[in-house]
């Protein structure tokens, strides 16, 4: 095996039928997942679909029952410490020895990887806007996660795992988080993300993984995912437009004042501008699915548990 | 007119059930906390009363007539046994249950303040550091609701355990005036320490500095009451010094000797005192926080923090310091003893004796089991050693390191090594303190350098303490508690052994029965080599097995 270097075809993560089990918890049944050198890939589900699981195998830090792993081409279990120098991990949930400062706790933590950045580690304090003369006992869980989040990213590695990197951010921090991500990926880094916040995997993410209960559901591009999902539509025409409803991959079709509301499967889009072109379009919304419309596809009603809730509620084992 | 009229306007909403009163909601936290504690609670009063049971059997077997109980009854009438018993009330006119509670009342004693200290802490600072307090607070509960409700767990518990000692002994066939006063005692001393705890939690933000602030009060009243208690039997002027801890209080009741009630007067009162001290300390704080700021640190991490070895050093120096201090202090204490224990020796009865090595040279046999016994001081800080790395992997602190280029043989053998030479800095600390008290006592220097060999040679069997607990890590981090058990068996068979005659098989089982009591005994190389050996076998062992297990996460 070579090195996973971008253009070279060999997948930065290559995972075939993972299984992992917690006496008689299953957290992970049967996953498959593929990253590509170069890109973010979204790692979406609730809590407790097996996300932390993953990442942790992808770490050697927990042994998998069964499938195979590959991290940069190489066993994660067995090459464990090769990979670390490799990678660097954000968890979810960043817990800080209470009487180390955060500025020693990311030396200690770039030092024991291979080394740090200096100017890049500066740099990113400031722009993260992190105190690090203050004791990890009387940092926030938001400091706690940016003293990680600069750790990993202040070192010259060629992947970043990144559990749920911003669950304590506040919205301003985001946005430097996201800065920091496009240039990880402008440098040729490979960044797994997992999260349930949907913008941040939208705004971030080439491709996206989604996961429930231990198995991939759906995998490929933002676009491609769509595809899987409907557009909704407002139209607002001069003759009446009634004639769409009968159109196949027409849904809900309903009149909202002057405005026809409906959604629209994305094979049946173009039928549907067909359509309506010859009626005299004067107005048109298109809204295109949101993350949240596709989990909900795959998840139903048990969304509302464990989606879009921010902060993270931990899941049992198999978070 | 109008004043009517704003009146009726101002008039407040009639007061929320609860709102503004200090102890709101103490009822439910009460329940709350009994429930948490179903299993603990019954643990430790039940617990402590079995070992009463116990204790009291194995009298009865082991003396089986008030003659063979009269002439081991001497020894606590000597300095050392005073050390590490009390002041042993009537031991001139020797009776089963006056052997038992000048022996084992201590111990009893020490349980119940332990139980209490850790209730406490358990019930209020450690749930305000964990946030869950902060539900707690949050919901309609007042100020003092949460620390009432600890109190009244931990005096609930003692005044069990009281009972229970008491109607126990009763049921033994003792007189029961006499044995109510003694779970009384034992009862009096846990309740002065509930209170001593409500003071100390509201000293630091951390709940193991709390505890270790409470802890450190009763290791220091142990050490207090028990020069205080030396120097009675010595006639020396020092005795003032029993009556200044919990322990010297309840132990001054001498149940079924004196039979006195108002030593424990004097507990309550201080359980009064420092509750309220507590009461009103926590009111001049704010939630979660500690009356002592947190400082602030380096911006940078020094460059020798660079490699998991210096990770463990940094992580254990605090408490390195700490304990190398008062190991330091107690060598200092019991070594300027030295004169006086051999002087209130002279006469003691030889099956006595053979506890320190036989009458011929008592001097080398008291030095030479004070090595023995801070070498079990040295096992407790190891055991405690291995249950904070357990407590790094559970808390999540393993999980990056791991996730850097460490691998767990690294992390795991750099805590194993820093632990390993802890204990060879405490032994050191001790046996320094230990030399120069008894140079200072006998006047003469001439055992110095061989009392601090004698300390420091019993390194290699706690290093096989070490090896235990971290094989048990490394293969069920779970289970760690289980290494305790090779504490209790060293201890028990280290000290009571020799007394009790039990058969050379089972002393010989305990890791700490080989290397020799130097210098009463001769050193012997073979068994350094061999516990060496054997503990860098088990250490061995743990390393290669904390590799194929997966690591315990949130």
């Amino acid at each position: 095996m070579t090195n996973a270097t971008p253009g070279t075809g060999m997948p930065a993560i290559q995972i075939s039928d993972l299984r992992k089990n917690f006496g008689s918890v299953t957290a992970l049944d049967g996953l498959d997942l593929r990253v590509e050198p170069g890109e973010v890939h979204g790692f979406l589900g609730p809590n407790g679909a097996g996300k932390s699981t993953t990442i942790r195998i992808l770490l050697g830090l927990l042994r998998a029952d069964g499938g195979e792993a590959r991290v940069l081409g190489a066993d994660p279990w067995g090459s464990a410490i090769d990979l670390h120098r490799r990678l660097a991990y954000v968890p979810g949930d960043v817990e800080l020895w209470p009487n180390l400062t955060g500025g020693e706790a990311i030396d200690l933590l770039g030092r024991l990887r291979g080394g740090v950045n200096q100017a890049r580690r500066d740099e990113l304090c400031e722009r993260f806007d992190l105190d690090p003369r203050k004791k990890g006992r009387t940092y926030s869980k938001g400091n706690r996660q940016k003293v990680a989040l600069i750790a990993a990213l202040a070192s010259d590695v060629e992947l970043l795992l990144l559990d749920e990197p911003t669950a304590g951010l506040d919205p301003l921090m985001e946005s430097v988080f996201q800065a920091c991500i496009h240039e990880a990926t402008a440098g040729g880094r490979t960044v797994l993300l997992s999260s349930h916040i949907l913008a941040q995997v939208e705004v971030l993410a080439h491709r996206i993984s989604i996961i429930r209960k231990g198995r991939i559901v759906e995998s490929g591009s933002l676009r491609e995912l769509r595809h899987l999902t409907r557009t909704s539509v407002a139209v607002l025409t001069e003759r009446p437009a009634d004639s769409v409803g009968a159109i196949t991959g027409v849904h809900e079709l309903r009149r909202d004042g002057e405005q026809l509301r409906f959604d629209v499967d994305g094979e049946a889009m173009p039928f549907v501008m067909r359509e309506l072109a010859g009626l005299g379009v004067t107005g048109l919304t298109a809204t295109p699915p949101t993350l949240e419309q596709l989990l909900l596809r795959h998840y139903g009603d048990e969304l509302g548990a464990g989606v879009g809730t921010g902060e993270g509620v931990t899941a049992g084992a198999a978070r | 007119m109008s004043t009517t009229v704003t009146g009726t306007r101002q008039q407040p909403a009639p007061p929320i059930e609860g709102a503004g009163q200090p102890l709101a909601g103490f009822g439910t936290l009460f329940r709350f906390m009994l429930r948490r504690d179903r299993i603990r609670f019954f643990g430790w009063t039940l617990g402590l009363t079995i070992m009463l049971a116990y204790f009291a059997n194995v009298l009865k077997i082991v003396f089986p007539s008030i003659e063979d109980l009269q002439a081991i009854a001497v020894f606590s009438s000597n300095p050392a046994g005073a050390l590490l018993m009390g002041p042993g009330f009537g031991a001139d006119a020797i009776t089963l249950e006056r052997f038992l509670v000048g022996t084992y009342g201590m111990y009893l004693i020490i349980g119940a303040a332990l139980m209490s200290i850790l209730t406490v802490t358990r019930h209020t600072r450690l749930e305000e550091q964990s946030g869950r307090a902060e539900l707690v607070r949050a919901s309609v509960v007042g100020r003092y609701a949460p620390l009432t409700a600890a109190l009244a767990v931990a005096v609930l518990m003692n005044a069990l355990v009281a009972l229970l000692m008491g109607g126990l002994l009763t049921g033994m066939g003792s007189d029961a005036g006499g044995a109510f006063l003694f779970g009384a005692s034992v009862g009096a001393a846990g309740i002065a320490f509930a209170g001593i705890a409500a003071t100390c939690v509201q000293l630091t933000e951390f709940s193991r500095t709390a505890s270790g602030i409470a802890g450190a009060i009763l290791g220091g009243g142990f050490l207090v009451r028990g020069l205080g208690d030396m120097s009675t039997t010595q006639g020396g002027e020092l005795g003032w010094l029993s009556w200044l801890t919990p322990i010297g209080w309840s132990q001054q009741v001498a149940p079924f000797t004196h039979d006195r009630w108002w030593p424990l007067a004097l507990s309550f009162a201080a359980f009064v005192v420092f509750a309220w001290l507590g009461y009103l300390l926590s009111a001049r704080r704010d939630f979660a926080a500690g009356l002592v700021p947190a400082r602030r640190g380096g911006a940078y991490a020094p460059g020798w923090l660079s490699n998991p070895f210096a990770l463990a050093l940094r992580l254990q120096r605090a408490s390195l310091i700490g304990w190398s201090l008062s190991l330091f202090a107690a060598g200092l204490a019991y070594g300027g003893f030295t004169q006086a224990m051999i002087d209130g020796f002279a006469d003691a009865p030889p099956e006595l004796l053979v506890l320190f090595g036989g009458e011929e040279d008592l001097l080398t046999g008291y030095l030479g089991l004070m090595g023995l016994m801070f070498a079990m001081f040295a096992t407790v800080y190891v055991v405690l050693a291995v249950q904070s790395l357990r407590t790094e992997e559970f808390d999540g602190r393993a999980e990056p390191i791991l996730a850097t280029a460490v691998s767990r043989s690294a992390w795991l053998a750099a805590w194993t090594a820093v632990t390993a030479l802890g204990v060879v800095l405490l032994l050191f600390a001790a046996g320094l303190g230990e030399a120069i008290g008894a140079a200072a006592s006998t006047g003469s220097g001439e055992l110095f350098g061989e009392v601090l060999l004698g300390h420091v040679a019993h390194a290699p069997a706690v290093w096989v303490t070490l090896g235990v607990a971290m094989l048990l890590y490394a293969v069920a981090p779970r289970v760690v508690l289980l290494a305790w058990i090779v504490f209790g068996y060293a201890f028990l068979f280290g000290f009571f052994g020799p007394l009790l005659d039990l058969p050379e098989a089972v002393v010989k089982a305990s890791p700490y029965e080989h290397i020799g009591e130097y210098p009463a005994e001769d050193l012997s190389v073979l068994a350094i080599v061999v516990l060496t050996a054997i503990a860098a076998a088990l250490a061995g062992a743990a390393i290669a097995l904390f590799r194929r297990r997966d690591l315990v996460t949130a």
